[in-house]
C-alpha cells in the first residue's frame, strides 16, 4: 500500500516536472514571449516610477519602491501567470495534445502543479527583474521577505487557478485569450490601482476596488514591503487573498475536470 | 492479450456498441474495420480509459481496464499529437517522463525508439519541421516509448503518400516480429489485407464478421470475380443468372461471382452472343467481402429478420 503511494507520488512528481519543463522549453524556443515578459514589467515599473517621482514629489528610490507592488503582482504576474496558463490550456486543446496527455497516467494534480511551476518560474524571474531595477534606482527592500514571497506565491496561484477557470470554461481558441483578457482582465487591473493609485478614484469606484482581488494583492505586498510593517495592515488583504486563491484553485480544478470529461468524449 | 466481452455503450438513446465480443492473441495484428460511426473510435476510447463502458468486461493481460492498465497501451491517434516546437528527442523524453521513466531509463529508451522508427538522424529536429510521414513515425515512437504491450493504431496511414505508407507498413510488421500485439483500425482495405492476421467488421456497434482473410472468404460463395464491361448489361446479367453466377456492382463495375475458377476462354464461351467490351478476372479481395458483409447487414435490417452472426460469417 505504502509502496504504491510512493510510486504514485514519484510519478506525480515526474509528471509535474515534465509539464513545467516542457512549457518552459516551448517558451524558450519561441523566445519572443520570454523577452516580452521581461520588457513588460520593466517598462511598467520605469514608467510608473518616473510618473510617481514627478507627480508625488518623492525621491526616485521611494517612488520606484512604491511602484514595485502594483507593477509586480498587479500587472506582471497577471499577464504571465493568468495569460500564460490560459494560453497553455487553449494551445493544448487546439493542438489536441491534451488527448495524448489524457491517455497517459498523468494526473490532473500533476498537470495543474506543472503549469503553476512553469509560470511560477516565469513570475519569479519577473520578481527578480523588478526588484533588481528598483534596487538599481537606490530602492531598498525593508519589509518581510518571507511574507512578501508568500503574497507573491499566493498571487501566482490565484492567477493560475483563474487561468484554469477561463482556459477550461471560456476560451476555446487562441483568439479568445486576448479577447477575454481585454474584456475581463484590463478593467479589473485598472480598478485595482495597478496603473493609477485608487486615491485618485471616485468614491464609488474606490468601494468597488475593495472587492477586487488584484487590489488586495497589491495592498498586501505594499504593506508587507515597508520597514517595521504591522501585521494588522497586512492581515485583511492577506485573508482576502488567501480566500480568493483557495476559491480560484477550487474553481480552476472543477473547470479543468469538466473540460477533461468533455475532451474525453470529443 | 485483450479480451472484450459483452461491451455495451450508448450515448443517450443511441447504442454505439452493442455487446461487442472480441479477443486478440499476443503478437497478433487485428484489424477493426467498419464505416464511420461503426463504433471503432468508441472501442478505442474505452480501451484507453477515456470513456467508461455502460456494461461489459475488458481485460488486458488478465487485468481489468483501469488507470493501472494505461501503461500497457500505446496509442497512435488519427492526428499527429505532438509538441511542434519540441524536437523529436524532447517529445519522446516528455512522454516517457509522463509514464514515470527515470533519466537513466530514458537515456536508453529514447534513442532505441528513434532507431526503431528510423528517426535517429532527425532526433534534434523540431517536430514542426518533419514531413507528414516522419510526423507519423514520431507518433509511433511516442506510443512505443513506454514499452506498451498493446499498440493501437487508429487509421495510421490516412493522409500519407504511398511511399510513407509502405514505410509505415514495414515498421508495423517489424514491431509484430518483435512480439508486439497490435489493434489497427483503417478504412483502407488493402492495408488491412496486407497487415492483419485477423479482421473484424463492425457496423452500428455490432461485430458482423470476424476471422482471418481465408475464413472471411467463406462469406462469399465466389471463388473468383469477373468484371465485365458491355453495352448489353441487362442481357449479360440475365445470362449470368441463368448460369448461376450472382452479380454485384462495385462502383461502376459490373461483377459476376464465379462459384469455381474458370479459364478465360470458358468464361467468354458462357457469354457467347453478348457483345463484351472487356472482361477481367479478379481474386476475391477483402473489399468484396467487406461489401458483402455490410450488404448482408443492410438486407437484414431492411427485412427486419435478424440473421445470426454465423449466417454471415
Amino acid at each position: 500500500m505504502q509502496g504504491s503511494v510512493t510510486r504514485q507520488l514519484r510519478r506525480d512528481w515526474l509528471g509535474m516536472m515534465a509539464i513545467a519543463q516542457r512549457i518552459l522549453l516551448e517558451l524558450w524556443r519561441r523566445k519572443v514571449s520570454l523577452v516580452c515578459w521581461a520588457i513588460f514589467p520593466a517598462s511598467i515599473l520605469i514608467v510608473n516610477g518616473l510618473i510617481l517621482t514627478e507627480r508625488s514629489q518623492l525621491s526616485t528610490a521611494s517612488a520606484f519602491a512604491q511602484s514595485v507592488p502594483p507593477c509586480l503582482v498587479g500587472t506582471a504576474l497577471f499577464f504571465s501567470c493568468l495569460g500564460g496558463s490560459i494560453a497553455t490550456i487553449v494551445a493544448e486543446r487546439e493542438q489536441r495534445t491534451l488527448k495524448q496527455l489524457l491517455i497517459s497516467p498523468l494526473r490532473g494534480t500533476a498537470y495543474f502543479l506543472g503549469i503553476f511551476l512553469a509560470y511560477g518560474a516565469i513570475g519569479m524571474g519577473q520578481t527578480l527583474l523588478v526588484y533588481a531595477i528598483a534596487a538599481f534606482t537606490g530602492s531598498e527592500f525593508k519589509g518581510s521577505l518571507s511574507l512578501s514571497l508568500l503574497i507573491i506565491g499566493l498571487s501566482m496561484m490565484a492567477y493560475v487557478g483563474t487561468g484554469f477557470c477561463i482556459g477550461a470554461k471560456l476560451a476555446r481558441r487562441t483568439e479568445d485569450v486576448n479577447a477575454l483578457i481585454a474584456a475581463l482582465g484590463v478593467p479589473l487591473l485598472l480598478l485595482s490601482g495597478a496603473f493609477i493609485p485608487i486615491q485618485f478614484f471616485p468614491e464609488a469606484l474606490r468601494q468597488f476596488a475593495r472587492y477586487n482581488p488584484i487590489y488586495h494583492m497589491i495592498e498586501a505586498l505594499a504593506a508587507a514591503s515597508v520597514a517595521n510593517f504591522r501585521m494588522t495592515d497586512v492581515a485583511p488583504h492577506l485573508l482576502f487573498l488567501l480566500s480568493f486563491t483557495g476559491l480560484m484553485v477550487l474553481c480552476g480544478w472543477l473547470a479543468y475536470r469538466q473540460m477533461l470529461s468533455s475532451e474525453r468524449r470529443s | 492479450m485483450l479480451h472484450i466481452q459483452n461491451l455495451y455503450k450508448s450515448y443517450g438513446d443511441r447504442a454505439v456498441l452493442q455487446n461487442l465480443h472480441l479477443s486478440i492473441a499476443p503478437g497478433e495484428i487485428y484489424g477493426l474495420l467498419g464505416p464511420n460511426g461503426a463504433g471503432k473510435t468508441t472501442t478505442i476510447r474505452i480501451l484507453c480509459n477515456l470513456l467508461a463502458a455502460d456494461s461489459g468486461r475488458v481485460t488486458l493481460s488478465g487485468q481489468p481496464l483501469s488507470e493501472a492498465t494505461k501503461p500497457l497501451i500505446g496509442l497512435v491517434p488519427q492526428e499527429n499529437l505532438q509538441y511542434a516546437s519540441l524536437t523529436c528527442e524532447e517529445n519522446l523524453h516528455f512522454f516517457a517522463r509522463l509514464y514515470g521513466r527515470s533519466r537513466q531509463q530514458r537515456k536508453e529508451q529514447v534513442p532505441a525508439c528513434l532507431d526503431a522508427v528510423g528517426l535517429r538522424s532527425r532526433a534534434k529536429s523540431p517536430a514542426e519541421t518533419l514531413s507528414g510521414g516522419m510526423k507519423r513515425r514520431l507518433s509511433l515512437a511516442i506510443a512505443l516509448v513506454h514499452h506498451p504491450k498493446l499498440l493501437i493504431l487508429d487509421e495510421p496511414t490516412t493522409g500519407l503518400d504511398i511511399e510513407a505508407r509502405i514505410d509505415l507498413w514495414r515498421l508495423i510488421r517489424q514491431l509484430q516480429s518483435q512480439g508486439m500485439t497490435i489493434l489497427l483500425t483503417t478504412h483502407l482495405l488493402d492495408e488491412a489485407e496486407r497487415l492483419c492476421d485477423r479482421l473484424g467488421i463492425l457496423k452500428r456497434g455490432c461485430l458482423l464478421a470476424e476471422g482471418s482473410l481465408a475464413e472471411l472468404r467463406q462469406c462469399i460463395t465466389a471463388q473468383e470475380i469477373v468484371i465485365v464491361r458491355t453495352a448489353a448489361e441487362a442481357a449479360a446479367i440475365a445470362r449470368a443468372e441463368a448460369l448461376g453466377f450472382p452479380h454485384r456492382r462495385y462502383g461502376d463495375d459490373l461483377a459476376f461471382w464465379l462459384p469455381e475458377p474458370l479459364e478465360m476462354k470458358d468464361i467468354i464461351d458462357r457469354f457467347d452472343g453478348i457483345p463484351l467490351e472487356s472482361i477481367a478476372r479478379q481474386p476475391v479481395r477483402l473489399e468484396h467481402i467487406y461489401d458483402e458483409v455490410l450488404r448482408g447487414e443492410s438486407h437484414e435490417r431492411s427485412q427486419e429478420t435478424p440473421l445470426p452472426l454465423e449466417a454471415i460469417s
